[in-house]
């Protein structure tokens, strides 16, 4: 994304957008009040008890209503969203990004899985799908879509995240929002096969196929250079999505899938590999995802997503407004690393000052979102910082800002991955901070 | 006995990696653990992989006998299936045909076809949604200076680093690829060679950029020969190095050191702090003023019917799908329209619904019925 941390020309429009901003500015005051959720008194009868509500009385609907079934529509606020910041000129060339303070477990339900562009969503026909395969190999190859489906198939569940995530953040916090601050990412089971398996009929020459151009068909023919390492290691021509077909925003029919890398690099809607002994220098790897260090050189060619966490819950959205004093809560997480398999999660109450071990929990997956929690106390009127700071099998733990800062500057955009820290006030809000000298 | 002498290889490496680390899996899972070297060198990226030992990867089982290839699927492509498809331009000139464009060339497209979209001069402009990018800070040479600014400390509100083509990028062919590939945003793969190779003239000319000790001025004509001469300020500005045969160890080496890309790794020196772990001058920085708020849809967690929808919004509908280019070109209810209206309304619906050779893709491009598009053109009419 380009322009970050630039605020957006002001332009005149539309009237709408006019509209979202001033609702956006009241409900940031409004939200805790309105969204406190329902505490019930306790000497009165309750009406959602006392009486027959009518889905209990009435008939409900057929199993013919919902043939491809949705969600409540009481669920509608559980959605991307996007900002103007967060554009190129265009919802085109933009992003949509994950509510993630309404996730549930390590996967993201396809509908809300964020969704980033640089031409538009291509909508495109699976019969006309045809993957090229050539370059420095024996044999080149073009498949149809039901060809490729035809190879043995492997399912991971990777998370996929935009190394722009958080990237709006180096000089200060700027998004109270935990959806916003680190929902450039989401996570899903994936179904594909490995491109490795594909090679090993095309005879790869292996002193010339140094580099492989993984190419779209969309708009933008948004185009990466992969190092052959990754190609011969987990790199995946994905199809299945938690069960289903890849959802367009997703790269409908085939994506290419570079497991715990750039979003970016999991190349959508694809059309083309090519293998070369030399790099190709894709706009989206030279205009685009290079981080400029503070010494002037910027980093391209910048691969795994870092080690990483954040606390999921309390959020900004869903405070702890409606808590008792004494009440027991489950503080709750996210933890992830494009460089290996989490082993733990340091979790701090007072701004990684300090810190204790939390729990991980559930399945604990290499490249994956892993989730931890950690069991506090509520003393209502209590000021804390919750800052979480995750650990890898690679031996990376996550930098404080002033490390990540000190050694980078604050101009690089993406690969942002200091610690986060979330304060709850006084009267049980939460505000994104950060803890710098 | 094949399956034992697996079994002995894979717990003397999994005791060997563990021995690698400082912080461990715990509690002795059973599935094999990854490795940060691969034939004794370093991982590409720094990070884990996970060989398939005694039939799994990490924690996945795996079906060894699925992958070891013998398939037979697809047909070779025929030469002008390549040649169709096949459409990269790398630095050193593979795939940049011949051909040839002036920068007055360039620059009457550019007016017709760009303008709208990234400004007088390569310098942006704002759309829908964001700002189009510039496509020239300036003089490249001079503006590949400001790389090294910071927006800290005492600079914290000055200008900081000028990321703009000419200034930035280390490759012209990126450029000239992208603009027959992915440009004009809203019509890609139109432009011919010369147009492309008069475009990137123009371009080039707008950041005040030297071939061959010849400045890129208005009388400029850029073909393949002098392309191949173009050297930018700012090629030597990335790290790691990616060309030439020894890259991939380059990139290697890169990613075995932490410090060069920000990180901390606990096997580098890195320290697991757990007590006093803060600086007394640290303090506690906030969003200002309530931070970006301007949400689509704003924010909320109510959970409550949704409004019913109310009836068909042309605003809305310019927005998804007209604004890419009629934000800054016949904008809602700009005085331009005067020179479109003369011959009626209808004429306007036509050439809207059915495209014109000007540029106008049909409908915009977009899936709206005639009756929902007419009320959009009346929108961008009248504002």
């Amino acid at each position: 994304m380009n322009k970050v941390q630039e605020n957006s020309t002001e332009n005149t429009v539309s009237d709408r957008r006019a509209f979202f901003k001033k609702t956006a500015a009241i409900s940031t005051v409004a939200a805790a009040a309105v969204v406190a959720p329902q505490n019930l008194l306790a000497s009165e009868d309750d009406h959602a008890i006392m009486h027959h509500p009518a889905w209990g009385q009435k008939l409900g609907d057929p199993v013919t209503a919902n043939l491809y079934g949705m969600p409540s529509k009481y669920e509608h606020n559980n959605t991307r969203r996007n900002t103007p910041l967060l554009a190129s000129g265009n919802w085109q060339a933009s992003i949509a990004v994950t509510p993630i303070h309404e996730s549930c477990g390590i996967i993201t339900p396809n509908g809300l899985f964020f969704s980033r562009c640089h031409g538009g969503t291509a909508q495109i026909d699976p019969n006309e799908f045809r993957l090229m395969i050539h370059g420095e190999l024996e044999k080149d190859i073009v498949l149809t879509y039901d060809q490729l489906r035809r190879y043995p198939s492997v399912t991971r569940t990777h998370f996929i995240e935009c190394p722009a995530n958080g990237g709006q953040e180096w000089r200060a916090t700027q998004f109270n929002s935990v959806q916003f601050a680190k929902g450039f990412m989401a996570s899903a089971e994936w179904t594909g096969v490995y491109i490795k398996d594909i090679l090993k009929d095309l005879g790869l020459k292996k002193e010339t196929a140094l580099w492989m151009l993984a190419e779209g068909s969309d708009n933008s023919e948004m185009g990466r250079t992969i190092p052959i390492d990754k190609v011969l290691d987990d790199a995946m021509l994905v199809w299945g999505q938690n069960g289903e077909a890849l959802r367009p925003e997703q790269g409908y029919p085939v994506r290419l899938l570079v497991p715990g890398w750039e979003g970016n690099l999991c190349v959508k809607w694809l059309k083309r590999l090519e293998f070369a002994s030399e790099p190709f220098y894709c706009k989206e790897e030279t205009a685009k995802y290079t981080a400029l260090r503070k010494d002037g050189k910027a980093i391209q060619h910048f691969y795994a997503n870092e080690v990483n966490s954040t606390v999921t819950s309390p959020s900004p959205e869903k405070p702890w407004t409606d808590l008792k004093d004494g009440d027991l809560v489950e503080i709750e997480g996210l933890a992830w690393s494009g460089m290996g398999t989490i082993t733990g999660v340091d979790f701090s109450l007072d701004g990684g000052r300090n810190y204790v071990e939390a729990q991980l929990k559930g399945l604990v997956l290499p490249k994956s979102w892993t989730r931890w929690s950690f069991m506090h106390t509520y003393k209502k009127g209590q000021v804390l910082q919750l800052t979480s700071r995750a650990m890898d099998d690679a031996g990376y733990i996550q930098p404080t800002v002033d490390q990540e800062v000190g050694q980078l500057g604050v101009e690089g955009v993406y690969h942002r991955n200091a610690v986060e820290t979330w304060e709850v006030t006084k009267d049980g809000k939460v505000n994104h901070v950060q803890i710098r000298s | 006995m094949f399956k034992l002498d697996r079994k002995l290889i894979a717990s003397a490496s999994v005791i060997a990696v563990a021995a690698l680390f400082a912080v461990g899996c715990g509690g002795g899972s059973a599935a094999p653990k990854g490795s940060t070297s691969i034939n004794g060198k370093p991982t590409i990226d720094g990070g884990t992989i996970y060989p398939v030992e005694n039939g799994m990867t990490g924690p996945y089982a795996v079906n060894e006998t699925a992958h070891d290839g013998g398939f037979t699927y697809g047909r070779k492509p025929t030469q002008n299936e390549i040649d169709a498809w096949n459409k990269d331009v790398m630095p050193d000139g593979t795939g940049l045909p011949e051909g040839s464009g002036s920068v007055e060339e360039g620059e009457e497209l550019y007016e017709a076809q760009c303008v709208m979209c990234h400004g007088d001069f390569g310098s942006g402009a704002s759309g829908t949604a964001g700002g189009y990018p510039a496509l020239s800070k300036g003089n490249a040479v001079e503006m590949q200076k400001t790389l090294t600014n910071q927006r800290s400390g005492a600079n914290k509100d000055g200008d900081g680093p000028a990321r703009a083509f000419g200034s930035y990028w280390p490759q012209t062919s990126t450029l000239w690829w992208y603009i027959q590939s992915g440009m004009p945003h809203p019509n890609t793969k139109s432009l011919s060679n010369d147009e492309t190779y008069a475009l990137t003239a123009y371009i080039l000319s707008v950041n005040e950029i030297v071939i061959d000790g010849v400045e890129v001025d208005d009388e400029y004509v850029l073909d393949r020969e002098k392309f191949l001469k173009i050297k930018l300020p700012n090629e030597d500005g990335f790290v790691p190095n990616i060309d030439g045969p020894g890259a991939l160890d380059d990139v290697r080496k890169f990613y075995a050191n932490a410090k060069e890309f920000g990180a901390q790794n606990l096997n580098q020196g890195a320290v697991r702090c757990m007590k006093d772990c803060q600086k007394s001058t640290a303090k506690t920085v906030y969003v200002t003023n309530g931070g970006i708020a301007d949400f689509n849809p704003p924010m909320s967690v109510v959970r409550d019917m949704p409004k019913e929808e109310g009836p068909f919004d042309p605003v809305a509908a310019y927005e998804a799908s007209c604004a890419a280019c009629h934000a800054g070109f016949l904008s809602p209810g700009s005085s331009d329209w005067a020179g479109y209206t003369g011959k009626g309304i209808k004429a306007v619906y036509k050439n809207g619904i059915n495209g014109t050779e000007g540029g106008m893709p049909a409908k915009g491009g977009s899936s709206l019925s005639d009756a929902e598009f007419k009320l959009v053109v009346d929108y961008l009419i009248k504002g």
